[in-house]
């Protein structure tokens, strides 16, 4: 296969995952507001879309950090070739696919992460090509202590807003007022989210170019163009809507109150500012979690869901090394050479309709957000009897 | 080396924005209901929300609020001194969310 073929495979790929990056985080601004009643759920993916697209546009500087930092080498030697990234990306597209259908929010960085390291190491036969203290320092620590910082956040934050508003006398608290607020803390989000994310994919396709010699390997930056097609993809991503997840968020974990959301919103805002100012690529998703639980534990008679959160923890903690097993395989696959590539790609082509088939069966939508046990889902798979235990123990969870 | 320190500057640094959004954006609230005119913003509606008001609570609720503007204790020049500090209070909140997303861009600080 031409090399040109590949790229232009390879970017289609790389742009695919970054819509399925936009849908499955559309649930970290909006889940909150959402479910408080702040903001209907259409208006509220339009303009979590729109201020993803605008984010976009706005900084670069996460996109460098995967151009050049974590796979070991300089331009044209650098430890990874554009079938690697082919690879990387099924690996990643496919955790973040089965992901959303169950409703977990896991991180689309660490899928993404995650396959290309596992496809590098196989593709490479080398477990020394992937720069293990960048890994450590950069990704896996900050992916424990994010959650926690942000949680503690938003866990004093709801204390604070609740005892500013308190009245002892009984009147009108007036904490609905926090509904307006929302409108704006979770507009920050969206748009600190667009400039965390949707650098992802700008990074890959830009680490792609230089792979291939298209780009000169001293200029990391994205080129113009890259901007453009990933800004639109995460956009539309974002605007489909991850409704499966945003159930999850909105009401899986605790009931949100509006002066909740509007404390776990800006504690989700302050962290992923604080931190990307910081240099850390962390995932949105996991510090919006933490949020979450955070301002369920602050409110006095908030309750959290734990069966719910443990679910979610444990996906995290398989998304990284299980989207790197998959890269690795399809890694493996693709050096049989051009028939293992065009097998990587009737690989994806696959896991995409199979998980579309699948959510259309048991459709998810906008008019569907209240909870309700999915567990009638017909089992096909084994990924799905998984999806099946994972609604059942969440809806007995949330049985008092 | 794994960088400590800096994970302990991002939660006060992440720490001392959102109290600084919320305290301030709180008391507003706070101020508001003391100037007589106490928000009451009911939940938007659609199908299947999450959080529903019925219309008796949300009746409920309006009448509370008008209740609690009529029987006001505080005179008038406190009340209208707790309304402008809500507004400047509310603004500031704003102003540190914009002063959030002039950090988000690295063109306009560098």
């Amino acid at each position: 296969m031409s090399l040109t073929l590949i790229v232009v495979l390879v970017i289609v790929l790389a742009l695919f995952f970054d819509f399925t990056n936009g849908f499955h985080d559309t649930a970290n601004a909006m889940a909150t507001p959402i479910a408080t009643g702040a903001l209907r759920p259409r208006p509220a993916v339009a303009l979590a879309a729109v201020l993803n697209l605008v984010g976009a546009f706005l900084s670069t500087a996460v996109a460098q950090t995967i151009s050049g930092g974590l796979i070991k080498g300089e331009g044209a030697h650098i430890a990874i070739t554009p079938a690697l990234v082919l690879a990387g990306l099924v690996g990643a597209i496919t955790w973040n696919l089965l992901t959303w259908l169950w409703g977990v929010p896991s991180s689309s960085s660490h899928a993404l992460f995650g396959g290309l390291i596992g496809a590098t190491i196989v593709g490479t036969w080398d477990v020394g090509s992937i720069d293990y203290q960048v890994l450590l320092g950069k990704i896996v620590i900050p992916a424990v202590l994010s959650p926690i910082v942000a949680g503690l956040v938003a866990y004093s934050s709801t204390k604070l807003a609740y005892a500013l508003t308190r009245r002892s006398d009984g009147r009108a608290d007036g904490r609905s007022g926090f509904r307006f607020g929302q409108i704006f803390s979770s507009s920050l989000v969206a748009l600190s989210h667009g400039t965390n994310d949707a650098q992802k994919t700008m990074g890959v396709i830009t680490l792609l170019l230089i792979s291939a010699n298209l780009q000169p390997a001293g200029q990391t930056g994205p080129q113009w163009w890259v901007i453009l097609v990933c800004a639109i993809a995460i956009a539309t991503g974002t605007y489909t809507g991850g409704w499966r997840i945003i159930r999850t968020l909105g009401k899986g974990l605790t009931e949100v109150k509006p002066a909740q959301g509007f404390a776990a919103e800006a504690s989700t805002a302050a962290t992923i500012l604080a931190s990307s100012h910081l240099g850390f690529a962390l995932s949105t998703t996991q510090v919006a979690s933490g949020s979450v639980i955070g301002s369920g534990l602050g409110r006095r008679d908030g309750h959290v869901k734990w069966g719910t959160a443990g679910r979610i923890a444990l996906g995290w903690l398989l998304t990284l090394p299980v989207a790197a097993i998959v890269g690795g395989v399809t890694a493996s696959i693709a050096r049989l050479g051009d028939i293992g590539l065009i097998a990587d790609l009737v690989i994806a082509a696959v896991v995409i309709i199979v998980v579309f088939r699948i959510d259309a069966r048991r459709r998810v939508t906008a008019e569907h957000m209240a909870p309700r046990a999915e567990a009638e889902v017909a089992s096909a798979t084994e990924a799905l009897a998984f999806a099946r235990t994972l609604t059942d123990t969440a809806a007995e969870g949330e049985r008092p | 080396m794994i960088d400590w320190l800096s994970f302990v500057e991002v939660l006060v640094a992440a720490w001392l924005g959102a109290t600084v959004v919320v305290g301030l954006f709180a008391l507003g609230l706070r101020l508001l209901a003391v100037s007589g005119h106490v928000p009451f913003v009911p939940p938007v509606e659609f199908d299947e929300a999450i959080t529903v008001l019925t219309p008796k609570q949300v009746k409920k609720e309006t009448k509370r609020v008008r209740k609690a503007q009529e029987r006001n204790p505080y005179s008038p020049g406190v009340r209208l001194i707790a309304r402008v500090g809500a507004y400047a209070l509310f603004t500031l909140s704003g102003l540190f969310v914009l002063y959030g997303i002039y950090l988000m861009v690295p063109y306009l600080h560098h």
